[in-house]
Parts: C-alpha cells; structure tokens; sequence
C-alpha cells in the first residue's frame, strides 16, 4: 500500500512517515500543497493523508484541484476543528477528517478503512483458500496458524488480495509497494514474491507471465 | 400598563393626547367666549336701540299741552308717561310693552331723580327696583338673574332700565357650548388617531433596526440594516449601527482567526509529540531510534514552549492596563544589551551589527523595551543572507526617542507591508513554525509600543532591505 503525506510540518512529516514506513506501508512526502498536488496527481496512491494548512495552496485548495482528476481516497489532517471547516474539507472531496491532535493508532485505523472501503471491501478478513488476511491486525495466517511476513511481503499479499482474480502488473505492484526512495528497478518484487510462495504456498500466487502476479 | 411608559409609541401618543387637548379645549374656549361676547354685544345694541326707538315714539306722541319752545319740565315729562296706555299709539314692535304675558320681551322701566316710577311696562318683571348704582349718561350694563339690564341715567337723576330676559339666548349658546365641545372631542379622537398613526410609521424604522440588531446579537454577524436611501436621522442612524457592526464583526473575524491560529500552532507540535511517543511505544527500538524520537519530542515542546511565551506575552499585552507606565528606562542601554546578547547568533550567521545610539530616556520598563529590540534586531538578523550588516540607530526627534532597525536583506514586497504586523502573519509561508518564527514577533512588538503610546512602523523595497522604525515618547528630563 503507498501512501502520499502532504503536511508542512517537517517534524511531523518526519514523524508520521516513520510510524507508517514501520506499519508496512510506501510513503512519499511533499511539504507543501504544490508539491503534494504534482505528487498525487502523477502517482497512484491507496490514500493520502493531507494537511490543512499548507504554503503555496492549502489543503482544500489541493483537493479541489485533485478531485478534478482523481478519486484517491484522503483523509484530511488539520488542526481546524471548528465544524464548518471540517464541512468545507469532506465538501472539497475528503473521505475522512481527523483534527491535530490525533491518536497515531486512530489515524492507522482510519488509512485502513480508507483503503478497505476505496477497493468495495467492507470486512477486515479476506480468506482465499486456507489462508486468512485480517487487514487490521496486519498478519496472514495459514490453516490457523500465524504466518510470519515481513511488512512489504504482508503488503503485496495485502494487494494482490484485493485486486482477487485480476491480474496485477508489475508496475502497479512497484507503484503501491515501493516509495519514491525506492529503486524500482531492482528484482526487489521477485525476491517478495518467491518467499511469500515459501510461506503460503506454491501456488498461492500465479504468475503469469508478460503480465503479471494474480491471486486467484 | 408599565409599558406604556416603556414604549417610545405610547410616550409619543400620550404627549401627542396631552398637547392636542390643550390646544384644541383653548381654541373651543376662545371660539365659545366670541361667540358670547359678541351676542351680548348684539343683546346691548338691541336694548340700546329699543330704548331710542321708544323715546323717538314717545316723543312724538301729540300731547295735549301746546308746545313750548323749552325742555319740557318733570311733572310735564311724568305727565306724559302717565298718558302712555294706549298701545296702539305705538308702532308694532313696542306694543308688547303693554302686554304682561310678554314677559319674553323687552321691558323698559323709567324713574325720576326721587325713585318715583315714571313709567313701568306691563312686561317688567316684578322685582325690578330703582337702580340704586351711580349712573353716568353713559349706559351701563349688567346681568341681573336671566336679565340683561342697560341702566343709564338722565337729566335731573332720571334713571332709565331696559332689559330683556335672555334665558333663551343662554340656553342657545350653551347648547352652542356643547356643540363646539362635542366636535373639539371628535377633532381630539380624530387627531389621536393620526397621531397613533404617525408614530407607528416612525417607530417601523426603529423596530426594523432594533430586530436586526437582535439577530445580529444572536450571531448572525453578516446581518446588515437596511438603509433606505432617503437621507434622514435614521438612515444617518443605520449607517452609523451598520459600520460599527462592520468593525465588530471583523474584530471578531480577527479575534477567532487569532484564535484558531494559535490553536493550530499549538496543536502542531503536540502532534509530533503524540505520535512520536506512541511509534516509540509500539516496539522495542535500538538507543538511537529512542535518542532519535526523544530528540524530536524535545524540539516540538521547545517550539511549543516559545509560542506559549509569545502567546503570553500578546495577552499581557491585551489586558495591559494604561496606567501603570512603568519606570523611565534608557533606551539605549537596553539595546546594548539586546545586541550583546544576539552577538553569537549574528556571528553564526555571518552578519555585522553596527550600532550609533544615542542616550535616551523614555517611559517604558526595560523588559518590554527588550522584547522589542530583541524581535527586530533578530529579525534583521535572519532576513537577509550571510555577510549582510544590520543597522541600529537609537536618537531623538520632537520629543520622541525612535529606535531603527535596518538590515540589508531581500526587502519586503508591497503587498505584504499592510499585514506585516498581524499575528500570525508570514510573508514566506514555507518559513513557518518549525524554523523558529511563531509570526507573532512582529505582533508584539507593535502591541508593546502602542500601549506606550509609541508607534511602529517599516519602510522597505524590495532588494533594499527594510527599515522598522519604533517611536517612543521621550522622557522629558526636569
């Protein structure tokens, strides 16, 4: 899942791309609303989380100019609380809204349902075979029994189980799993998916091939 | 019934009601008394032409004795009433002199100058005696009962009353008298109607100002009053309410943005530090990752504490009462002393202060003074690139101590010089909180000086730099 941080703060841009890196998550971050807008307009993102008040254009400025090209799910983060703020932000097209200060656990819960809701699923648990993904608790486990995946391989399970039965390319796998920093032309994606078939499976994951990865 | 005297509707109805009826029951008084007086008038002339009318008949009645040539004596003249007692000798309009039942007309008594009755019509009322008032040729008048009387005297004590019953001219005038007092009423209903009428009318406009600056206390800030275009005392009024509510709404409009502000200011870096120490919580993490996170917990609550302190500083500021003036401070010392404490953040970023202060005494506390030298002289300081010079001038003019600051950074562009000092006001957005600026220096340092009844003000083109410029009533030394 790749996610976008727009936010002006570089403490806190700092702070939220850590916490989210370590949860598994691709994140890229712009510091302000120029930045942002070219970013998630030029990228697919699962869902960007957005700041307020940002230089160059704010917040809502950045959303009105987005909504024009693209449904990405965001989540508003400002520290206006006052309600015809928040009416303005969901009315410029912000799925979710969350006033500073928030709880960091709260705004992971939030970024899951985003991305839960945006790809029409309404549970946490996917079960494909004998294998069970809860979104929430973020692990997959086999027959009962917990698999241990490394985040960016819990992540392509993740993927690869909401797109089920459609074949997902290897573009938009390195689009919605690596960051920006990432080197995407490694065969970082192959190495993942090899040790996710050690671990669930050989025939968990289809390849096929000149297309891309499929979970059936 | 109380609020009839609490409103401006019934106050004005009642003064209306009070004044109406004075004027109208003294007009209704005057057109009453004219009117009496001239039938009185009328009344007297008629007794007074009855009276010669008589006297033309009486003298021209034929007498038996041969006429002299000289004033006939007064047992002629006796003699002569005695003979009037036919009526028809006399013309038609004095034969009710002979008729006792013509107790409605004119009667005419004459006496002698000793109280005998020389002639008494048959109408006179009985109890009619010799007038005993001193009496002039002259005639006089006067009321006796329903009687008008003209009493005069003659030759030789002669004394002469014609009267008339006018009871039925008194029964006509007070029958006017009601007349004139029943309309005076209908005219007083009438008129307290119009009045009622006129007030309303200017009342509505009043009313109309009074609901929308109800609802405008409600919270509907962006209500207005209606201005009618006619230019009277109340849409002077309208005008007046209208831009004191524009001033109150923008005060409030700045008061909430100010608010928010801070409130976003704030809440900012207990984010960061929030969801620093929840990531930091969620696992177990090498020294450095936790030196790392504590690290940027440190710098938010440091960034958090400045603002606080700024915030604080505002609020003195807002409530700081006019009175309490302070000591008289040297200025220059203060700045002295500014500049020998931002010297190691001059020197790490490379600028020269030059400084030409002059000694100054004014009416301030040296910690204010401080604060105001400190944020102009540290914003000369990081407003313009390495090897720029910042220029601090203390001297006296009219009175006044000014303080300037000039730096020779990028300037200041135009549109940016109007809100310079609002609170929270950045010309650079992206140079925001995490660089140090809360955007409330500037702010402060214009709510110091003012409540030291001083003034700040700033010149700057872009690429020149910008000077600001502090002016402080000096302290005249006695």
């Amino acid at each position: 899942m790749r996610l976008l941080i727009i936010e002006d703060d570089p403490l806190l841009l700092r702070s939220l791309s850590a916490g989210l890196r370590e949860e598994g998550y691709a994140v890229d971050t712009a510091a302000d609303g120029e930045d942002g807008l070219f970013k998630a307009v030029s990228q697919t993102y699962d869902c960007i989380v957005l700041d307020g008040m940002l230089p160059v254009f704010d917040g809502w400025e950045v959303l009105r100019r987005l909504r024009v090209e693209k449904t990405t799910p965001v989540l508003m983060l400002t520290a206006r609380d006052a309600v015809p703020d928040r009416i303005r932000g969901l009315d410029c097209g912000a799925d979710d809204y969350l006033t500073k200060p928030f709880d960091s656990d709260e705004l992971l819960a939030r970024i899951r349902a985003l991305i839960r809701r945006s790809s029409g699923q309404a549970s946490n648990r996917v079960e494909i075979g004998g294998v069970v993904i809860d979104t929430a608790a973020r692990n997959v486990s086999l027959r009962g029994e917990i698999v241990a995946l490394t985040p960016r391989e819990y992540s392509l399970v993740e993927y690869l189980a909401r797109h089920r039965g459609s074949v997902v390319n290897r573009t938009e796998l390195y689009e919605h799993l690596f960051d920006e920093d990432d080197d995407t032309l490694s065969n970082l994606l192959d190495v993942h998916v090899s040790n996710i078939r050690k671990k669930l499976g050989a025939d968990f994951i289809t390849t096929r091939r000149g297309h891309g990865y499929c979970i059936e | 019934m109380n609020f009839i005297f609490h409103s401006v509707r019934w106050r004005l109805q009642l003064w209306h009601a009070l004044i109406l009826m004075g004027v109208i029951v003294a007009l209704c008084m005057l057109a009453h008394k004219l009117v009496v007086d001239a039938r009185r008038e009328r009344i007297d002339r008629e007794l007074e032409s009855f009276e010669r009318a008589f006297m033309k008949s009486f003298w021209e009645m034929p007498s038996q004795k041969k006429k002299e040539d000289r004033p006939p004596t007064t047992a002629e003249i006796r003699e002569r009433f005695l003979s009037l007692d036919d009526p028809s000798k006399f013309p038609l309009e004095l034969r009710d002199l002979f008729d006792p039942d013509a107790s409605e007309s004119t009667y005419l008594v004459f006496w002698d100058g000793s109280c005998q009755t020389l002639f008494r019509s048959a109408n006179a009322p009985a109890d009619l005696q010799f007038p005993k008032v001193a009496v002039a040729l002259d005639p006089i008048t006067r009321m006796r009962g329903n009687f008008r009387e003209l009493v005069h005297g003659g030759p030789r004590g002669f004394r002469v009353v014609v009267g008339r019953d006018v009871s039925s001219d008194r029964a006509a005038l007070q029958q006017l008298g009601w007349q004139i007092a029943g309309s005076g009423a209908l005219l007083w209903l009438l008129g307290l109607l119009g009045g009622w009428w006129l007030a309303g009318r200017a009342i509505e406009p009043i009313a109309a100002i009074s609901q929308t600056a109800s609802r405008i206390a409600e919270g509907k800030l962006s209500e207005r009053i209606d201005v009618a275009d006619a230019d009277n005392e109340l849409s002077r009024l309208s005008q007046v309410l209208n831009d004191t509510f524009d001033r109150l709404a923008s005060a409030i409009q700045r008061q909430r943005e100010f608010t928010a502000d801070a409130s976003h200011e704030l809440r900012t870096p207990l984010t960061v530090i929030l969801s620093e120490t929840s990531r930091g919580l969620k696992r177990e993490r090498t020294a450095e990752e936790y030196k790392e996170i504590i690290s940027t917990c440190s710098h938010a609550a440091t960034r958090m504490r400045s603002l606080v302190e700024s915030l604080l500083i505002l609020a003195r500021q807002d409530g700081y009462p006019p009175e309490s003036h302070g000591e008289s401070t040297d200025l220059s010392s203060v700045v002295t002393d500014t500049i020998q404490l931002l010297q190691p953040l001059a020197d790490q970023k490379g600028i020269q202060i030059r400084s030409d202060l002059q000694s100054a005494r004014c009416l301030a506390d040296s910690n204010s003074l401080a604060i105001v030298a400190g944020n102009l002289i540290s914003n000369a300081i990081l407003h313009q690139p390495a090897g720029g010079e910042a220029v601090v001038s203390i001297f006296c003019e009219d009175q006044r101590v000014i303080l300037e600051v000039t730096d020779r950074g990028p300037g200041i562009a135009p549109e940016h010089l109007p809100r310079l000092f609002d609170r929270f006001y950045r010309v650079d957005p992206a140079r925001g909180p995490a660089s140090g600026h809360s955007g409330l220096g500037l702010a402060i340092v214009q709510a110091v000086v003012e409540n030291r009844n001083g003034t700040v003000g700033v010149r700057s083109e872009p690429g020149k730099g910008a000077t600001f410029r502090v002016s402080l009533p000096a302290l005249v030394e006695e």
